[in-house]
């Protein structure tokens, strides 16, 4: 949408709804009759506030005689900084840049909640939206709770602190939904019921990794393997993890073994390369292979990884296959398996060969 | 695979996890606690100086889902509150006291309806009320032929002795009661344990047992005679204290009530009430006030490895029958059909009796209410294990898939590793 606006997650934006209004009503009251005198000039397709009526005072804009005193120190120096600065330009006509530059409409409905309940469902989807940008590099979509960080040992601390806090209040309060437009619960979609549902009763990763861990189509067996891993991964001590090998959008360590399924999917998306090199034939002549790096969708990437975790497990020295397979996942959470090196070397090859990508395709 | 590895990891009994999170003003089992209503449906911790003694007496099963939890606890269900008060009447407290009663129960219920655990809590109770506990954790163990045996002569027919497992019996018998056994002096006349040392206690006593199982039998008769004495034998009447009420819990009763693996000199199966181990306990069942001093009895049916002898479901069934009123000569009554070859050994002694001082009954163990199903739950939740909102319509949908709160699947459900709901 427009540039001035920058939501940079939901969150952010409903802290800048909060606190638009409090703003305004303050700098009203330092000076009411200036802010007032302003209104009529400034055109706004505002719902509730129409620039040809008389605007009534907001309850909160109400003087009284106790409220009449002298703004404090910063509250002056912002006021004089704004009217130098914007008000007053060079021809001397009082100017905001919502003059210039017309109000974009988030703006103006982030001031006005009635409006905002109304406003039509495509910006309601921009406004619930996160991330800076619409398409995404990252393997796994975001938490939205534990923010990614690499591991500090106060910053990490605070954040389990305030992660843990957040959970242990979710679960102490039964679920109020303040939904004050429905009735009713929102309904599920039946798709979207996934715990009783046996086809969709798994996590995706889950799912694909235990069925790259299947031999001989002895699914429950890989079931059972997956079982034992996750268990292994609640119940061990949490990883250690090396600053040289960040996990990519982990939350804190001290966190990971009570979500082991994140956990397990943190190490996979970590390692997980982002293409594949491809031996191509007869492009360089004399019957010497040209290595192209094939960008891979993120099935393929993970596919790669899981891979990658298995092969590595076959050299440990535990006694059955899935004790092998945990170690292994622990390992790779902590820097020390040797799949990092397989994905830096894919990735040295992949940049080295980004040349070759310029290489006609022979017909 | 190194030998016994195997073995090990398959026994291995692991009850915490730190990564778990510990529950701010979660409530341990105490006297207070457990009898107390309005704590019905939440979790109460069992208090960490006894998780010694529960190990001790083998409380805790391997595959009971302890391991993910910061530490053990349990649910305060219907069944564990009746208990309660039923355990605080026995030792002569609470509204109704009747010290020296007798309770003698078969627990019976659904797979995963929390038999065992109700044992454990029964132990648990039992330890803090100060009784002494005796427990067989697993019933099999004596009649699968893995322990030794040797026969007694002169009996007839023929009965046998494990000494091996009397010694173990004996072994975390004293494990678990070691401070009460060791105020408790011997106080009747053992003329079959010449080299028991006047005045010594019931732990030195226990204690010859297990340096040479040959003995074992002859002291566990002596242990027993003087757990259940009322009053001393003339002449050592000094230091007497009187014996506090036992726990006795036997968990898989159905193994008990058929033939056994072991073979008698002509090769035909032995069965189970031949040997004396499993007699001595099962007749506790029978007389009328078996256990002097008061107590429990409480024992358990297991659906895992069952053998499933008819007799037995017989036998319930007429329990059944008979709490509900109906009379032996009722046609309603359950009888074995023609042919049918129901042992009638243990048709006899689990005939219900008609005007018995203490008569055996039958607990059927049902679901948890939803109630009991939320508090669960939510420690599951607040130990951060599961990610959920616990709302009524969650707890309900567990509920039913759970076959109505049968407790085993409720935690199966609450622990499995899943996508996140909706």
């Amino acid at each position: 949408m427009t540039p001035r606006l920058n939501l940079f997650t939901a969150r952010a934006a409903s802290a800048l709804r909060q606190s638009t209004t409090p703003a305004l009503a303050s700098r009203s009251i330092a000076s009411p009759a200036r802010f007032r005198a302003i209104q009529p000039i400034q055109c706004r397709w505002n719902s509730s506030r129409d620039g040809s009526k008389k605007v009534e005072p907001q309850p909160d804009e109400q003087t009284f005689p106790t409220s009449d005193q002298l703004p404090d120190v910063s509250e002056e120096a912002n006021e004089i900084s704004r009217i130098m600065d914007k008000e007053k330009r060079c021809d001397g006509v009082p100017s905001t840049p919502e003059l210039d530059q017309g109000t974009p409409v988030e703006e103006i409905l982030s001031r006005d909640k009635q409006a905002m309940k109304h406003m039509p469902k495509v910006m309601q989807d921009e406004l619930k939206k996160s991330g800076t940008r619409s398409f995404s590099t990252s393997a796994r979509s975001r938490i939205p709770e534990i923010e990614s960080s690499v591991p500090g040992p106060e910053g990490a601390s605070a954040e389990a602190t305030a992660a843990l806090a957040d959970m242990i209040r979710q679960a102490q309060s039964p679920l109020v939904e303040e939904n004050l437009d429905l009735k009713f619960d929102e309904p599920i979609l039946p798709q979207n019921i996934k715990t009783l549902s046996y086809r969709q009763r798994y996590d995706t990763l889950q799912e694909q990794f235990t069925k790259q861990m299947m031999v001989d189509g002895k699914l429950t067996k890989a079931q059972k393997n997956m079982e034992f891993i996750l268990e292994h991964l609640r119940t061990s001590s949490p990883p250690q993890i090396n600053p040289k090998r960040p996990l990519l959008d982990a939350p804190p360590a001290s966190q990971m073994p009570l979500d082991p399924v994140n956990y397990l999917a943190v190490v996979v998306d970590s390692v997980a390369p982002l293409f594949r090199i491809r031996q191509q034939k007869g492009i360089a002549g004399g019957g010497a292979a040209v290595q192209i790096p094939t960008p891979l969708n993120l099935r393929q990437r993970r596919r790669a990884a899981i891979r990658w975790i298995i092969d590595g497990s076959a050299k440990r020295r535990d006694s059955t296959f899935s004790h092998r397979v945990a170690a292994e996942v622990v390992a790779v959470a902590e820097g020390r398996s040797s799949v990092w090196d397989k994905r830096d070397q894919q990735h040295k090859i992949g940049i080295s060969g980004r040349a070759n990508l310029s290489t006609p395709m022979r017909r | 695979m190194a030998p016994g590895e195997r073995r090990a990891l398959k026994k291995r009994i692991v009850l915490s996890n730190p990564n778990a999170l510990e529950i701010e003003g979660m409530v341990d089992l105490s006297a207070e606690t457990m009898v107390d209503s309005r704590l019905r449906g939440t979790v109460l911790g069992l208090p960490m100086p006894m998780i010694d003694q529960l190990r001790a007496v083998e409380a805790f099963k391997p595959k009971q889902g302890w391991s993910i939890f910061r530490r053990p606890g349990t649910v305060l269900r219907r069944d564990t509150i009746e208990m309660g008060r039923l355990v605080e009447q026995i030792s002569g407290e609470g509204d109704k006291p009747q010290k020296g009663k007798v309770a003698k129960k078969i627990i019976n219920g659904m797979k995963g309806s929390g038999k065992s655990v109700h044992l454990l809590q029964a132990m648990a109770m039992a330890f803090l009320k100060k009784w002494v506990v005796i427990t067989v954790p697993d019933a099999r163990e004596l009649v699968c032929a893995n322990t030794a045996y040797t026969a007694v002569e002169g009996t007839k027919p023929l009965q046998y002795i494990q000494p091996n497992a009397v010694s173990a019996l004996l072994k975390r018998t004293v494990e678990a009661n070691r401070e009460l056994l060791a105020e408790l002096k011997v106080s009747q006349n053992h003329p079959s344990l010449p080299m028991l040392q006047p005045g010594s206690t019931l732990e030195e006593l226990a204690k010859l047992g297990f340096a040479d199982p040959a003995i074992s039998w002859a002291v566990f008769q002596a242990f027993w005679a003087e757990l259940t004495a009322s009053a001393p034998a003339a002449g050592l009447e000094k230091g007497f204290v009187p014996r506090p009420p036992m726990l006795v819990t036997v968990d898989g009763l159905a193994h008990w009530m058929t033939e056994s693996e072991y073979r008698d000199a002509d090769y035909n199966k032995i069965h189970a009430h031949d040997l004396y181990f499993v007699k001595h306990f099962l007749s506790l069942l029978k007389e009328g006030d078996s256990l002097k001093n008061g107590g429990l009895l409480l024992y358990a049916t297991s659906l895992s490895n069952n053998p499933n002898p008819l007799a037995l479901s017989i036998a319930l069934d007429r329990l059944t029958a008979h709490q509900a009123g109906i009379s032996a000569s009722s046609p309603e009554y359950p009888n074995p059909a023609a042919y049918s070859g129901a042992d009638e050994r243990v048709l006899e002694l689990l005939k219900p009796a008609e005007k018995a001082i203490s008569p055996v009954e039958l607990q059927t163990l049902e679901g948890i209410t939803r109630d009991e199903a939320r508090g669960f739950y939510e420690y599951f939740a607040l130990s951060g294990l599961l990610r959920d909102s616990i709302t009524d319509q969650w707890v309900g949908q567990r509920w039913s898939l759970s076959g109505g709160g049968i407790i085993g699947e409720l935690e199966k459900l609450g622990r499995r590793f899943r996508a996140a709901s909706a």
